[in-house]
């Protein structure tokens, strides 16, 4: 049986072995040589190139936003941690080694990226995009807060299964659907609280508070209990790869994973809330006027 | 029935077999007691003596007899095995969910040259201070791996001849009941669940009793 890796000097296949499309499951010792995945690169690059040129589109047609620059912050911001979060060496360690990792980035994604994402995106893009792909009507549906909470905490617990993420992390593409999908749920989550369209937003500052507590704080406590109290490691690529730390065992990595999934959220949820609440006092107290959802257009009546 | 009924019936029957077929066997003998590989031979006890850390001789076969024991050939420079595998063995016996026998996890190392007694010790401690390690010379070692049924462990070299570092080895852990019966084998890639419900079923032997 052979065991082990290469030599230290890296032949041309080892060279070649290090570039794979998206982070996946490997079964190497960890290193801290470099991997190339130009999926990430491709993928975050298809992101920023067509924003940063509709921007400057825009611009260019004399209509320029007062916000955008700090709009461009917010994309760009987002972008960045997604980088972060997928090529190496995180997006190795999550997808390889550690389910803290793994959960580190599912938080970083879902709590921090998507909501930058959302906030960088102009109102005037995000109208051009849904017409474009036809998502008015499923985004009205999908952006109310029972049905976005709900949707996240699905894909927060689907995305965290054994099952799932030992089925899928092994393979590039599987592993790249599971990192979008969590992009996805994120934007899903915080529709209600920064969506670009301004109709899409929940009106009522406590509703917002109460929603953001319980889609993305209370919620997540449960499948966190799980990973934390568990007398077993419950995901096998985890429990099963080489060691990256010392006296990290698998279980030690698996229950901190369960705390970072149970108040991982944390450090955003609060200081979130503590914005909205000072935003309502100032509303209450005759301040800036809260943005609230238009009142819908009166249906053309038809005559038969 | 509407053809797409049909198709949602025939979904949900083709999860139920899925999920039925996932819940069997972890890879383990079919009709087995044990998820493991059950070792059918009934070979006993290997009989060898090496050293332990301590420097005291060690007579496998006497110090362990009546005891559930789980006997691995690796060493300490292994990048993946070894570790992974002492890993979920330290992982399995620290459960609570099911009782376990008393049980001896003894490793010898295939490395005598750069395993030296205290290496051996500060490796196994990381993952258990009640691991044994044992070594010996070339021969002693040799013989041992002989004596368990194991394939013997050799150098890696590389294309020009020259040693890796590299050792490569028997990846499999021997379990060994209270009975002193071979039983199981774990092949790399056991999981701790596996390992705790075997060393529960292995636990259940006594000298004399019939295999599970």
């Amino acid at each position: 049986m052979v065991v082990g890796p290469g030599p230290p000097a890296a032949t041309g296949r080892e060279r070649l072995t290090r570039v794979n499309w998206w982070c996946t499951a490997i079964r190497e010792p960890w290193s801290w040589t470099w991997r190339a995945y130009p999926g990430v690169w491709i993928v975050l690059l298809s992101l920023l190139v067509p924003y940063v040129v509709a921007v400057r589109r825009r611009a260019a047609t004399g209509r320029p936003d007062p916000k955008q620059r700090r709009k461009t912050i917010q994309f760009v911001s987002g972008i960045a941690l997604l980088w972060l979060s997928l090529d190496w060496p995180v997006g190795l360690l999550g997808t390889s080694y550690l389910a803290s990792v793994h959960m580190l980035m599912f938080m970083v994604i879902t709590q921090v990226a998507a909501p930058l994402l959302l906030l960088g995106t102009p109102e005037w893009m995000a109208r051009r995009i849904t017409a474009k792909l036809r998502l008015n009507r499923a985004l009205r549906k999908i952006a109310r807060p029972v049905p976005a909470g709900i949707l996240y905490n699905i894909v927060l617990i689907g995305t965290q299964t054994p099952l799932v993420v030992d089925a899928l992390r092994p393979n590039p593409v599987g592993s790249m659907l599971l990192d979008l999908v969590w992009l996805l749920g994120g934007m899903v989550l915080w529709l209600p609280l920064v969506s670009p369209l301004p109709e899409l937003r929940m009106a009522s500052y406590p509703g917002r508070m109460v929603y953001l507590f319980l889609a993305a704080a209370a919620l997540p406590l449960v499948p966190g209990g799980f990973l934390t109290f568990s007398s077993y490691p419950l995901y096998s690529i985890y429990e099963l790869a080489p060691r990256v730390f010392d006296g990290l065992s698998a279980l030690d990595d698996q229950q901190l994973a369960g705390a970072v999934m149970k108040v991982g959220s944390l450090p955003v949820v609060w200081p979130v809330i503590f914005v909205l609440f000072v935003q309502w006092a100032n509303a209450e107290r005759g301040g800036p006027p809260p943005r609230v959802r238009p009142p819908r257009p009166p249906r053309p009546v038809t005559q038969p | 029935m509407s053809l797409r009924r049909r198709i949602l019936g025939a979904a949900a029957a083709a999860a139920v077999m899925t999920l039925a077929a996932c819940g069997g066997s972890a890879g383990g003998t079919r009709g087995s007691a044990f998820q493991g590989v059950e070792l059918s031979d009934g070979a006993a006890r290997p009989s060898f003596t090496l050293t332990d850390t301590s420097g005291r001789p060690y007579d496998f076969a006497a110090e362990t007899a009546g005891t559930t024991t789980l006997l691995f050939f690796g060493y300490t420079s292994c990048p993946d095995i070894c570790p992974v595998h002492l890993a979920t063995i330290a992982t399995a016996l620290e459960t609570q969910e099911v009782a376990l026998p008393d049980v001896e996890v003894v490793m010898v190392t295939v490395d005598p040259e750069r395993d030296t007694p205290e290496v051996l010790r500060r490796y196994l401690d990381r993952f258990d201070p009640s691991f044994v390690g044992l070594y010996g010379t070339e021969e002693e070692v040799a013989a041992a791996q002989r004596a368990a049924g194991v394939t013997e462990a050799v150098d890696e070299v590389d294309e020009e001849g020259e040693p890796t570092g590299i050792v490569g080895h028997a990846a499999q852990v021997v379990g060994i009941g209270a009975d002193d019966v071979q039983h199981v084998a774990w092949p790399f890639g056991t999981r701790s669940s596996v390992y705790a419900h075997d060393l529960a079923v292995l636990g259940q032997l006594v000298p004399g009793a019939a295999a599970p």
